[in-house]
């Protein structure tokens, strides 16, 4: 325990681990003055569809919609915040020099870097539950409460969630999306035990993330086939949550996908660690 | 010679049915409407919405909805509340003479009653490039059916029970069948949507209306900002 919270103060010590919670506060309150301030507009492109059919009254633009616009927005950005720190937890003992003096120290290895990995897991897990506090809190006070349109840009479908059920929802949203960033933060974690410079993990990690996101994005029938094998498949299901009814089973499956990945990668890294070369 | 001339006679009074449907101006089903309604004022009703639509998952909305024809209309509700576009409201006014061009399609009988089956083509609105086919029960001059289609290819099916409220016909249940095309949004997928068919989205409104309140003298404030253009006259569209 005291190995981890000295892993925490040390990445908190460091103004890297302040550049994600910084930039997500400027990105999203940012977001959302400019969502006050052209709600009309915003309202009509997201619901363009639905528009063409049936007149819409009430408040859709409300707290809630602008906070899974934005989680919308920013999955694909958040990993390389994730990264920025993940990929210098092993990395950065190499860099600082401070490494030996660490590993000749009586702590075990194994207990070493499951204190980082786990100090890994508490940065994400901040920065994620940061960025749930930075889009409701303002977003109710700016924009207000009310029933959740969630609507899945140019598809026809809305699935309508009643305002009482919307908080125990985004709570299991927020708490996936924190499961699926262990994974990327997970293989940032792996890149940088392998390494001794920080970069390389964080430009290898969003390399994985980008080049998979793409390789299941991309509409030849080769690529959707290998579609399933693709962590990155399975990083959205905190979307979920945001169904009706609740697809409990595809839920299950992606967080069990995304644990054993995290797992499987924490495992390789505690084996790399292990047989770390400190002599030369 | 004598057959001949009789049979010259008969002519007329074969031909006559046809001679007279062909004469008679469709437009005056559309003015018995409007005035059996002239006397309606404004009404406010409580409105209960049912959606059973393909990829559409809502609960029943509810709402007050607040009309003074010919162009007012409001709808109170605490929740988000969807409202069909087309049928989804009542409004007198909307079938007047002026506005369409008028063709009469068929006489026939519609549960035991009289009716007739009229075309209607939107004189001003040609942008929406919508036809109306109307259904109006004659013996009580109701618009029983209501058949919308657009040229991009949007069906929609109206069916209308009414209840008498203060000596005025007026609906308590709308059941509208859609059957719209929708095309995917490029963005969201591939770069390839352009050559694919719409999909075709299917489903069913239903729509109740109760506690009707007819002629309490709503005033044109409460109505402010809240009508759809579609109601207004000389334009068209959503909200």
């Amino acid at each position: 325990m005291k190995l981890f919270w000295l892993e925490i103060y040390k990445t908190f010590s460091r103004w890297r681990t302040y550049i994600g919670f910084g930039f997500i506060a400027l990105i999203v309150i940012l977001t959302e003055v400019v969502m006050k301030l052209s709600a009309g507009e915003i309202v009509n492109r997201m619901m363009r569809s639905p528009q063409k059919d049936f007149l819409i009254f009430g408040n859709v633009l409300n707290g809630w919609f602008v906070t899974a616009f934005i989680m919308n927005s920013l999955h694909f950005h958040i990993p390389f915040l994730i990264a920025l720190v993940a990929g210098d937890m092993v990395s950065g003992e190499a860099t600082s020099g401070t490494v030996r003096f660490l590993l000749i120290r009586p702590p075990s290895r194994y207990r070493i870097i499951t204190a980082k990995y786990v100090a890994t897991l508490f940065y994400t897990t901040g920065l994620v539950i940061f960025l749930g506090v930075v889009c409701i809190l303002p977003g109710l006070a700016l924009f207000g409460s009310g029933d959740l349109i969630a609507h899945h840009y140019g598809k026809f479908g809305i699935v309508f969630i009643p305002e009482a059920e919307i908080p125990i929802r985004m709570l299991f949203a927020f708490l996936a999306a924190i499961w699926s960033m262990t994974t990327v933060a997970s293989i940032a974690f792996l890149l940088s035990t392998l390494v001794e410079n920080s970069i390389g993990p964080i430009i290898g990690t969003m390399a994985v993330v980008v080049v998979f996101l793409v390789i299941g994005n991309f509409p030849f029938d080769f690529f959707w086939s290998l579609k399933p094998y693709l962590f990155t498949t399975y990083m959205v299901f905190w979307q979920r949550f945001l169904d009706d009814p609740i697809p409990w089973q595809e839920i299950v499956r992606s967080a069990t996908i995304l644990g054993l990945h995290s797992f499987g990668l924490f495992f390789i890294a505690f084996g790399a660690y292990a047989r770390k070369d400190i002599k030369s | 010679m004598k057959k001949i001339l009789l049979w010259l006679l008969w002519i007329p009074f074969l031909l006559s049915p046809g001679l007279i449907q062909a004469q008679e101006d469709p437009a005056r089903y559309l003015d018995a409407l409007q005035k059996k309604y002239s006397g309606l004022k404004d009404y406010t009703v409580d409105v209960n919405v049912h959606f059973d639509i393909e990829g559409f998952k809502a609960p029943d909305m509810q709402a007050k909805l607040y009309c003074k024809p010919p162009d007012k209309m409001k709808i109170e509700s605490k929740r988000i509340f969807f409202l069909p576009k087309e049928g989804g409201t009542f409004n007198p006014s909307m079938f007047r003479r002026e506005d369409f061009d008028v063709k009469f399609l068929d006489r026939l009988t519609y549960e035991g009653g009289n009716a007739v089956k009229l075309k209607l083509t939107p004189k001003k609105k040609k942008r929406n490039g919508q036809d109306f086919i109307l259904t109006v029960d004659t013996d009580r001059n109701l618009i029983r059916e209501m058949n919308v289609s657009s040229f991009e290819g949007k069906e929609v099916k109206a069916l209308m029970k009414y209840s008498q409220f203060s000596d005025f016909d007026l609906p308590t249940r709308i059941e509208l069948h859609l059957d719209v095309p929708f095309y995917e949004s490029m963005e969201i997928r591939d770069f390839g949507q352009s050559a694919q068919p719409a999909r075709r989205v299917t489903g069913r409104v239903e729509i109740t209306y109760s506690n009707y309140r007819v002629n309490v003298g709503l005033s044109d404030e409460i109505f402010d900002e809240t009508t759809p253009s579609k109601w207004r006259k000389g334009s068209s569209g959503g909200r």
